[in-house]
């Protein structure tokens, strides 16, 4: 993972925006969902570290994610964003891929 | 048991719910019986793929972690002598939305398969964690409809047991274990869970420093005490 740079990040947005993805989502001590499907519209950045995520899909929806501080575009396509402490422990996570992750 | 080879080959079967959960509470336990010659096979229902601590600093992410625990559990029961392992590939923190009646069948299967002369897991009230407590209610109902002979230990967590009425349970419920001699094989063992103890330095101190933060014994409780000989210091009467 790499710290959120937000012109590159913005770039990999970019290759899922207008079409279905699967996202993955995680408040960690408290909730998840993951392999929901949306058609994503935007995916927009703000802040300066952490950083905050707002996606807007299908129209009518919003996804919005705050206290990221890392990314990574993987070798299979999906895109990792989370937000880690300064212990290394896990706050917050969104993900998106343009096939399910694994169950 | 004072440290001879047990008369014949016992057999114990752990069933837990998470990668550390074998090492960070009965670890020294776990190492005594298998140096002693038991034969142990630990059930892993999930890879605890959901957890928090991501390494310090953070080197896994949501999608590595699986794999990675699942290495790091490899490493800390070849630490600990546990000769197999099976993971039940449940996701981590959703042991107990899973159908219970199939988890009961998956363990009675491997209980009748073994024959473990021990079992232990989780008290499904006491086990601190969700997946803790489905997968403890579900391998005592297993263990209790297979009627088999051996007998079932739940696990307990430090020295909570020295005070076993806070509990429901008295003294003759609990099995205290001499671990002081398998201190480091404990200790080989959280540490090959590395990304989940990094965050805690005094894991990483020079052995003898880290070595004095553990207790010298581990409690068990039993779940049916009347079934059972009266062993003071050990699981077996041998």
């Amino acid at each position: 993972m790499n710290n959120i740079n937000k012109q590159k990040l913005l770039k990999a947005f970019a290759v899922f925006q207008g079409q279905e993805v699967y996202l993955h989502s995680e408040a960690t001590s408290f909730i998840f969902v993951r392999n929901f499907k949306v058609w994503l519209e935007e995916a927009m950045i703000a802040g300066e570290g952490p950083f905050r995520v707002a996606l807007r899909f299908d129209q009518v929806g919003w996804l919005r994610t705050e206290g990221l501080t890392h990314y990574e575009a993987t070798a299979d396509g999906k895109l990792l964003l989370a937000g880690y402490d300064d212990r290394g422990r896990m706050n917050v996570a969104l993900q998106l891929g343009k096939e399910p992750f694994p169950e | 048991m004072s440290g001879d080879r047990m008369k014949s080959k016992r057999k114990i079967l752990a069933v837990f719910a998470h990668p550390d959960d074998e090492s960070f509470i009965c670890g020294g336990t776990l190492a005594k019986y298998a140096e002693l010659g038991a034969e142990i096979t630990l059930i892993s229902a999930t890879r605890g793929e959901m957890g928090r601590r991501m390494g310090n600093p953070p080197y896994v992410n949501r999608e590595t972690m699986p794999s990675i625990r699942e290495n790091e559990l490899r490493k800390a029961c070849d630490a600990l002598g546990i000769q197999k392992l099976i993971f039940f590939d449940i996701r981590d923190k959703m042991v107990e939305f899973y159908d219970s009646e199939r988890l009961i069948e998956r363990i009675g299967e491997l209980m009748e398969e073994l024959r473990p002369d021990v079992v232990l897991t989780f008290h499904e009230i006491w086990g601190g964690h969700p997946d803790h407590c489905a997968i403890g209610k579900a391998a005592s109902e297993a263990f209790r409809r297979k009627r088999l002979e051996g007998a079932l230990y739940y696990i307990s967590f430090g020295s909570a047991m020295e005070a076993p009425e806070r509990f429901g349970y008295t003294k003759r419920d609990v099995v205290k274990v001499d671990v002081r001699k398998h201190l480091p094989a404990k200790l080989a063992a959280f540490r090959a869970h590395r990304c989940q103890t990094e965050i805690d330095e005094w894991v990483w101190l020079p052995d003898k420093e880290a070595l004095e933060r553990f207790g010298g014994y581990e409690y068990f409780l039993a779940q049916d005490r009347e079934r059972l000989p009266l062993v003071l210091n050990g699981f077996f009467d041998t």
